[in-house]
């Protein structure tokens, strides 16, 4: 090799790896960091038509204090994110540890089935459960008529009660079998010889289950529950299909990122949505940040 | 072997330097076939796929007119229309000429400076040319603000009641004899069988159709200067009045959503009647095909004998936007869409939507009868009602004083069902006046 070859060689690795990662570079600050930073300032004004802002400081922050709408946001999507995650997590640990089985029969096609709703995205999904939670005439209600003899005309989508089972049902319909494929990776990964050792040392299978599974895949759940939580906050699609691009009878399936959306682009006040965006990001760093403490992720870290 | 030995010498290894081709292979494919140059002298959306096949067939008359002229027509989704619209405003970015506007959207347009407005005041045309006396006044309520007016009517939207004639008929019903909502309601206790058949369509948790009988005793959400009266002693009354029509043990109506359900609920006679404007019946003329010849129109019935007949559901503007750089032929080619009889005529055929001119109704496609509606003409039926449509005043805040009427409606039928008439009325007057402060707190933050 020439040392002309040699010397465009060690050119190449010095400067190579800066040339692959500088289009992510100049994407990120242009679509990342900029909006960001033009959301915090766009914030600290109200924005009344295309090209009128007055700045108003943290006027915005204080307003969402005292906005109803807001607080109404806040509290359904919290109510979501908590039904979903403490129903979501034990149902897809559930099936997984079912599904890791061998006894189990057919057990790819099974975890292919759970897993296959999470395919088709959130706004299909909504629109299937729009047509099943159809009152007098939808499969839900004809099923559970025919069960229970709930009444046919059952409301679930105008009735204020009613609104948030229903997105709550619909979003474990889709995200169950997701959450199962994490859990499924994580029992998979846990050393056999613990349980071998259990089993000798006489642990039943609850025992086993808590003593060995839990600890195995604890940094998997912790993962899985910071981000069904995450995602639990940013709720919009099922909702604003379902819904008929409303918030529901009585603001009942209002979430915070809906809220958004009405102010920055029905209302059109740019400033009072990017308050509600910084405030939803802080709300869910929070809550990520004590998740992760009473899971003692850090402390195992350390 | 060549290209064997420039993946191995390259520094980074086989899947690396494959992205790389990759990646420069996809971006000279972009580089070299840019998107193509608007051509187009004037581009227009609307959001109706009726509206934009009706003019697909005006486009090649248009450029034929006016040589040397290329439309671009596009069909954009009404929530799109709305947000890609207020993006470019916004943005100051390309915008279309033309934009057809749904009317509960065209209202959150006008916020801010008059100035900023984003469409063209297209008032002294509109009076100059004449056009502005010869269409329905009412109709430009909702696209104008502060004087001045920023769309053109595309239709009137009367309103009027579509009836199961056949069970009317077979339950001895006599429509001539229904003047008021009182003949109506009371035609309507004896039909209505709870959870199997009501006498008629009506929400119990949104305010789309309450708005109507608001808009009938000339209540609204907005007076003609933009101040909020969604709590005025009319609402009250309005409230007052509907909410038993849809909630408790005497209600006549009932609501299962749109689509499919609907077409169920119209065969199987769940439903024996629904509001419907103009533009319903033609919804109802292809989804509920099976039902031809057993439906029929009537009047609404009036609040009080002799009181309007009518009143109004839906709307669509037509805006030029300020961007426009052919204003002039977009103006001409605005008229030639919205006031050109023979156009009209023919939309009507196509849509049954009443245009806001009223010289177009003496046209022979409004007298047409309609074997769909019991071989009713109703062109003409519309056309009857079109001067009694009450005018509907818009703001930039009507988007929300909606969303705060809906859950009015719905607290107002949870709490008549649990309590009946006990203080229903102190009730209705509290959950207003909470509704219409909570939407003046956002209106006074609005520093125009």
């Amino acid at each position: 090799m020439t040392m002309q070859r040699m010397a465009l060689f060690r050119l190449q690795r010095k400067y190579a790896p800066y040339l692959f990662v500088t289009p992510f570079i100049v994407l990120f600050l242009l679509f990342g960091v900029y909006p960001l930073i033009k959301s915090l300032v766009l914030a600290t004004y109200i924005t009344s038509g295309p090209k009128s802002h007055l700045f108003v400081g943290l006027e915005n922050f204080r307003f969402l204090l005292s906005d109803p709408d807001f607080h109404k946001a806040v509290r359904n999507t919290t109510v979501f994110a908590f039904f979903s995650v403490f129903l979501q997590l034990p149902l897809s640990l559930g099936l997984a540890l079912l599904l890791n089985r061998e006894l189990v029969k057919g057990r790819d096609f099974f975890r292919f089935s759970f897993f296959s709703p999470h395919l088709v995205g959130q706004v299909f999904v909504a629109v299937l459960f729009s047509v099943i939670f159809i009152p007098q005439f939808g499969l839900l209600n004809r099923v559970l008529h025919a069960v229970t003899g709930l009444a046919l005309d059952t409301k679930w989508l105008t009735n204020p009660s009613l609104v948030m089972p229903a997105l709550i049902l619909t979003s474990l319909w889709m995200y169950v079998g997701f959450n199962m494929i994490y859990f499924l990776a994580a029992l998979q990964a846990v050393d056999r010889e613990l349980y071998d050792a259990a089993q000798v040392d006489g642990a039943s299978a609850f025992q086993q289950f808590l003593h060995v599974t839990i600890p195995g895949i604890r940094p998997v759940a912790v993962f899985v529950m910071v981000l069904s939580t995450i995602g639990s906050f940013q709720l919009f699609e099922l909702p604003y299909v379902m819904l008929g691009n409303s918030s529901g009878p009585e603001g009942a399936g209002l979430t915070v990122v809906m809220y958004l959306y009405n102010n920055g682009f029905v209302s059109g006040d740019l400033g009072y949505a990017s308050a509600i965006g910084w405030s939803l990001a802080l709300g869910v760093l929070l809550i990520s940040l004590v998740q992760m403490r009473f899971t003692g992720t850090w402390k195992r870290e350390e | 072997m060549h290209l064997k030995s420039i993946i191995d010498s390259f520094p980074f290894g086989k899947a690396p330097f494959i992205l790389l081709v990759v990646t420069l292979f996809a971006g000279g494919w972009l580089l070299f076939h840019p998107i193509p140059e608007n051509v187009a002298t004037l581009r227009f959306w609307t959001f109706a796929k009726t509206h934009y096949n009706a003019y697909q067939q005006i486009a090649p008359v248009f450029e034929a007119k006016y040589p040397g002229t290329k439309l671009d027509i596009q069909l954009v989704h009404g929530d799109a229309v709305t947000t890609r619209l207020r993006s470019a405003f916004w943005a100051d970015l390309d915008v279309p000429d033309l934009v057809e506007v749904e009317i509960s959207s065209a209202g959150s347009f006008f916020r801010g400076p008059i100035d900023d407005v984003g469409f063209v005041d297209l008032t002294s045309w509109l009076k100059e040319s004449g056009y502005y006396d010869r269409i329905v006044q009412t109709r430009f309520a909702p696209y104008s603000n502060r004087g001045h007016i920023f769309g053109m009517p595309h239709d009137v939207h009367p309103v009027m009641l579509a009836y199961r004639r056949d069970i009317f008929e077979a339950e001895g019903v006599d429509v001539s004899k229904i003047e008021t909502w009182d003949d109506f309601i009371r035609e309507g206790r004896r039909l209505t069988r709870l959870n199997e058949r009501y006498m008629i369509e009506l929400s119990d948790s949104g305010a789309s159709n309450l708005e109507m009988f608001l808009f009938q005793r000339d209540g609204g959400y907005f007076d003609a200067d933009g101040n909020l009266i969604m709590d005025d002693e009319t609402a009250v009354k309005t409230v007052t009045w509907y909410i038993p029509l849809v909630a408790g043990p005497n209600r006549i109506g009932s609501d299962l959503g749109s689509g499919r359900v609907f077409t169920q609920a119209i065969e199987q006679g769940y439903f024996l009647s629904f509001i419907c404007p103009d533009w319903r019946s033609k919804i109802a003329e292809v989804d509920v095909p099976r039902m031809a010849g057993k439906m029929a129109l009537m009047p609404l019935p009036a609040v009080e004998p002799g009181a309007r007949r009518t009143s109004t559901w839906g709307g669509t503007m037509l805006g030029i936007t300020k961007r426009c750089e052919n204003k002039d032929l977009a103006w001409e080619l605005a008229k030639h869409m919205y006031l050109d009889p023979e156009e009209l005529a023919q939309r009507f055929r196509d849509t049954n939507i009443l245009p806001p001119l009223r010289d177009a109704w003496d046209h022979e496609a409004f007298k047409e009868p309609r074997p769909y509606w019991s071989n009713q003409p109703i062109g003409t039926l519309y056309a009857e009602l079109a001067d009694q449509v009450p005018s509907q005043y818009t703001s930039p805040f009507i988007a929300t004083a909606k969303d705060k009427m809906s859950e009015v409606i719905s607290a107002c039928a949870a709490y008549y069902r649990a309590h009946g008439d006990k203080d229903f009325e102190t009730y209705v007057r509290t959950r207003l006046k909470q509704a219409a402060e909570e939407v003046r707190t956002y209106m006074r933050r609005d520093f125009n």
